[in-house]
C-alpha cells in the first residue's frame, strides 16, 4: 500500500488534517528540542527512527521513514490521544520491520540489475576519471548495445506521494514497451530507456510524405505523451527530458549528464515548463556558461534603458512573439489581441529601448535580455 | 457523479510573498457546469490544477463528493482532465489512446471496447480509431483528448482552455459540442477559460476571478445584469460596458447625473437608493452597456430626460448590427450598439437616449456597484 493510499483513511480515523512532510535531520532535531512533548524509541532522542514523535502548539509529528539526511514525517493537525499516538507509532515500526525482513527477496531481477547499474553510473558521475563504457557484466547480455531513447524523469513528491520501482516499471511497460530499462538515480530521479521502435510507431500510414516529422519532432511528441500519462495516471506533476537515441552501453554516463543539465537549464530558464528538450536549450546553455558577474552587469545595463522589459504584459507579449518565430499575425491571434495593439506594443518597446524586435539583430538581443532577466531576478 | 467543494483554498508558491490564489470558497453541485473566467494571471488555472492534484494546496480543504482529497494523487481522484496543452500518446492509435487509462485500471476487454466505441460515436470519430495522432487534424485530436476523458466516466471533468488551440470556426463548433456532451453525460464539469463568450454560453454558473480572488460567482444572466463591481461589469460583455464619471445633483426634486455633454435624470427607484446611501453631490461612475444607448425615434420620444448628443468617430457595420464609437459623452469614447440598418456614418452627429433603468452606478473609491452591495 502506498503512502497516498493510507493517508486519507488515517485522516478519516483521526478526523483531522494529516500531511506528509520531509525534514532534514537537523531540522527534525531542532523541532524535537522545541517541542512541548516528544517521544523516541528507547528514549534515545539522538537516534531518529520510525515512530519517533513530537508535539507542539496543537500539532503532532511522527517519523515515517528516515533515509540518509531526510526525515519523512506525518504532520497531524491536532493533539493525539496517547493510545492513538502509540498505535500509529507501533504500526509504523511494525511496517518498517516487515519491509526490512522481506526486502532482499522481494527485489525483482530487473530492479536488482537497475540498482547495480545505478550504483555504477553514480560512481562514474562522481569520479574524476569516469569510464564511459559500461563493464561487460552490466550490459544485460548485450541488450544495452542496441540504440535506445533516453528520458530523465524528476518527480517532486509532496504530501507523501511515493513511487515504487515495480509500480513505475509496470506503468512504463504498459505505456512504452515491454523492453524498457528503468534505472533509479538520485532520490526522485529516474533514467528511462525506451526502444527506438517508438519513433517508427508514432508514424502513420495516413500521412503524406511532405508531412514527415523530424526525429526531434517525434521525440518531442513522445516526451509530451509520456509526461501527460505520468501526470494523469501516476503521481502528478513531474519534469521530463529526452535526448536523441544512443547506445546505452557506450553513452549512458554522458547521456545522464546531458539530461540532468537539460532539466536544470529548463527549470532555471523556463519556470513552469515541465518538458525539457536539449536541442531547444542551446542559447540557455551558452548563457549559463557566462560568469554570473558578467551576466548581471549586462542585464543591469540593459534594464537601465527601460523598466518596460520587466512589465508582465510586455514579457508575455515578447515570449509569445519569439515562440511564434516573430510572426505578428500569429502572435496577435495567440494573445487574443488586435494586430494593431501588438504593433503598438512593439513600437513602444522600440521607442523606449531603441530595439525593434521585428529586426533579427534586435530580436536576438531582446531574447538574451529576457533569458538573463529570468535567471537573475531571483538571485 | 459528485460535487466539488473548495473551503478556504490558498496557493502560495515558495519564495513568493503574495498568494496566487486567496481564500477560494466554492460549492460546485453535482452535474453542474462551472466556468472559471478571468484575465491571465488571475489564478483560475492554478485553482483548477489544485483540484486536479497537479498543484499542492497551501491551505484549505478540497472535497470531491464527501472525501477530502488534498493528499490524494491525481490518478486516485476520479477526475478526468483535458488541458490546453493536452498531448495524445503518439505511438498509439486513437483506440489505444482512449483505452489506455481503462487498461491500467484493469477493466475487462469487452468493457473497454464498449466504452471506447460509445465515446467515439458520441464524438464522431469512429472512422478514425485506427489512426495515429500524427494523421489527425487539430479538431480531431481535440476530440480524441475529450474521448480519453469521457471513457473514464469520472466523477468530475476538469478542462483548462481546451479549445484555445483551435481556429475560430472549430472553437464555435466544439463549444456547442462540449456543452451538449456534458449535459448528456451529466458529469460535474469545471471549465477554465479567458474567453467570456465561452463562459457565458457554456456555464450554469460563472466564477469571475482577478488577482487570485473571486470577484463574483453567479449565473451568466446574473453576472451580466447585476455585476457586483466595475471589474466584473467591464469583463463580462462585448463590447464592454461604458464607464462615465460624473456627479449626482438634486435639481428641482429629481436626481441628475451630470458630466461633460451629459445631463440626464436618474429614475426614481435608483435615485432613492442613491439618496439613502448618501451619494447626492458626490462623484460616481455610471456604467451603461452599448445596447442601452438608443437612437430609435420612438425611444428618444419616450425618454426626453435622458438624451445626449454625440459625434460618431467610427461606425463599424457588422451587417446585423453596428458599433458606434462616440465622443462627446463624458471624457472617454463611448460605444453604442445600434441596428445594422442605421444610416449613421463616420463623422455624423447623433442624438441618443440612455436607458437609465438599465444603468449601474459604481462607488468611485471602492468600485463596488452601489445597487448590488
Amino acid at each position: 500500500m502506498s503512502t497516498t493510499d493510507w493517508l486519507t483513511p488515517l485522516q478519516h480515523i483521526l478526523n483531522c488534517q494529516v500531511r506528509f512532510i520531509t525534514f532534514s535531520l537537523s531540522d527534525w532535531k531542532g523541532l524535537v528540542q522545541q517541542a512541548d512533548t516528544s517521544w523516541a524509541h528507547d528514549d534515545n532522542r539522538e537516534k531518529v527512527t520510525e515512530g519517533n514523535r513530537a508535539a507542539n502548539n496543537g500539532r503532532t509529528w511522527i517519523v515515517v521513514r528516515v533515509t540518509g539526511n531526510a526525515v519523512e514525517a506525518l504532520e497531524i493537525e491536532g493533539e493525539l490521544k496517547p493510545a492513538e499516538a502509540e498505535l500509529i507509532t507501533w504500526t509504523l515500526q511494525w511496517n518498517q520491520a516487515q519491509q526490512q525482513a522481506v526486502k532482499p527477496g522481494t527485489l525483482s531481477e530487473s530492479e536488482s540489475f537497475a540498482l547495480k547499474l545505478s550504483e555504477w553510473i553514480q560512481q562514474q558521475l562522481e569520479s574524476e576519471e569516469p569510464s564511459y563504457s559500461i563493464p561487460d557484466h552490466l550490459t544485460a547480455g548485450g541488450k544495452l548495445f542496441a540504440e535506445m531513447i533516453p528520458f530523465l524523469l524528476v518527480t517532486e513528491y509532496t504530501n507523501g506521494k511515493q513511487a515504487s520501482y515495480p509500480e513505475l516499471e509496470k506503468l512504463l511497460r504498459s505505456f512504452l514497451a515491454e523492453d524498457i530499462l528503468l534505472i533509479p538515480l538520485k532520490n526522485q530521479e529516474w533514467l528511462i530507456w525506451g526502444p527506438v521502435s517508438l519513433l517508427k510507431e508514432a508514424d502513420s500510414e495516413f500521412m503524406d510524405d511532405e508531412d514527415e516529422e523530424t526525429v526531434e519532432d517525434s521525440l518531442s511528441s513522445i516526451c509530451h505523451g509520456l509526461h501527460e500519462m505520468l501526470a494523469s495516471e501516476w503521481i502528478g506533476e513531474c519534469h521530463l527530458a529526452v535526448a536523441h537515441p544512443v547506445c546505452p552501453a557506450k553513452g549512458i554516463v554522458e547521456t545522464t549528464v546531458l539530461l540532468r543539465e537539460t532539466i536544470n537549464l529548463g527549470r532555471k530558464f523556463h519556470v513552469g515548463t515541465s518538458i525539457h528538450l536539449p536541442w531547444m536549450l542551446q542559447l540557455e546553455r551558452l548563457l549559463n556558461a557566462i560568469p554570473e558577474v558578467q551576466r548581471s552587469r549586462y542585464l543591469e545595463h540593459a534594464l537601465k534603458r527601460t523598466e518596460l522589459f520587466v512589465e508582465a504584459e510586455m514579457l508575455a507579449t515578447l515570449e509569445t512573439f519569439f515562440s511564434l518565430d516573430c510572426n505578428v499575425s500569429e502572435t496577435a491571434k495567440k494573445l487574443y489581441i488586435h494586430r494593431n495593439t501588438l504593433l503598438y506594443r512593439l513600437d513602444k518597446l522600440k521607442q523606449e529601448t531603441g530595439l525593434d524586435v521585428r529586426q533579427f539583430r534586435d530580436a536576438v538581443l531582446v531574447k538574451i535580455i529576457l533569458l538573463l532577466y529570468k535567471v537573475t531576478k531571483r538571485n | 457523479m459528485a460535487g466539488v467543494r473548495l473551503e478556504g483554498i490558498y496557493k502560495k508558491y515558495p519564495g513568493s510573498d503574495k498568494a496566487s490564489v486567496t481564500d477560494v470558497n466554492l460549492d460546485i453541485k453535482d452535474k453542474e457546469f462551472l466556468v472559471l473566467v478571468g484575465p491571465s494571471g488571475c489564478g483560475k488555472s492554478t485553482t483548477l490544477r489544485m483540484i486536479a492534484g497537479l498543484e499542492e494546496i497551501s491551505e484549505g480543504k478540497l472535497y470531491i463528493g464527501d472525501r477530502v482529497v488534498n493528499d490524494v494523487a491525481p490518478k486516485d481522484r476520479d477526475i478526468a482532465m483535458v488541458f490546453q496543452s493536452y498531448a495524445l500518446y503518439p505511438h498509439m492509435n486513437v483506440y489505444q489512446n482512449m483505452a489506455f487509462g481503462l487498461k491500467l485500471r484493469k477493466f475487462k476487454k469487452a468493457d473497454i471496447d464498449k466504452r471506447v466505441r460509445e465515446a467515439a460515436k458520441i464524438l464522431d470519430i469512429e472512422h478514425l480509431l485506427d489512426r495515429k495522432p500524427k494523421a489527425l487534424s487539430g479538431g480531431q485530436r481535440q476530440r480524441v483528448a475529450l474521448g480519453r476523458a469521457i471513457v473514464r466516466e469520472p466523477q468530475v471533468f476538469l478542462m483548462d482552455e481546451p479549445l484555445s488551440n483551435l481556429d475560430a470556426k472549430l472553437r464555435g463548433q466544439m463549444r456547442a459540442e462540449i456543452s451538449k456532451l456534458t449535459k448528456r453525460l451529466e458529469t460535474t464539469t469545471i471549465y477554465v477559460t479567458h474567453d467570456q463568450i465561452e463562459a457565458m454560453t457554456m456555464g450554469d454558473r460563472i466564477v469571475v476571478m482577478k488577482d487570485g480572488f473571486i470577484q463574483q460567482t453567479a449565473s451568466p444572466e446574473e453576472l451580466y445584469n447585476h455585476p457586483v463591481n466595475i471589474f466584473v461589469a467591464g469583463f463580462i460583455g462585448a463590447p464592454s460596458m461604458n464607464f462615465i464619471t460624473g456627479t449626482l445633483t438634486d435639481q428641482g426634486g429629481s436626481l441628475k447625473f451630470k458630466t461633460t455633454g451629459v445631463d440626464v435624470a436618474v429614475p426614481e427607484g435608483k435615485a432613492a437608493t442613491l439618496r439613502s446611501k448618501g451619494y447626492v453631490g458626490k462623484e460616481v461612475i455610471l456604467g451603461i452597456r452599448p445596447e442601452d444607448l438608443h437612437e430609435e425615434p420612438v425611444f428618444l420620444e419616450a425618454s426626453p430626460n435622458t438624451i445626449v448628443n454625440a459625434n460618431v468617430e467610427v461606425a463599424e457595420n457588422l451587417g446585423h448590427e453596428m458599433y458606434l464609437y462616440l465622443n462627446g459623452i463624458g471624457s472617454d469614447t463611448v460605444i453604442a450598439r445600434v441596428d445594422g440598418r442605421s444610416t449613421l456614418r463616420d463623422g455624423s452627429s447623433v442624438k441618443l437616449a440612455l436607458d437609465m433603468n438599465k444603468v449601474h452606478m459604481f462607488d468611485k473609491e471602492s468600485e463596488l456597484n452601489i445597487f448590488e452591495n
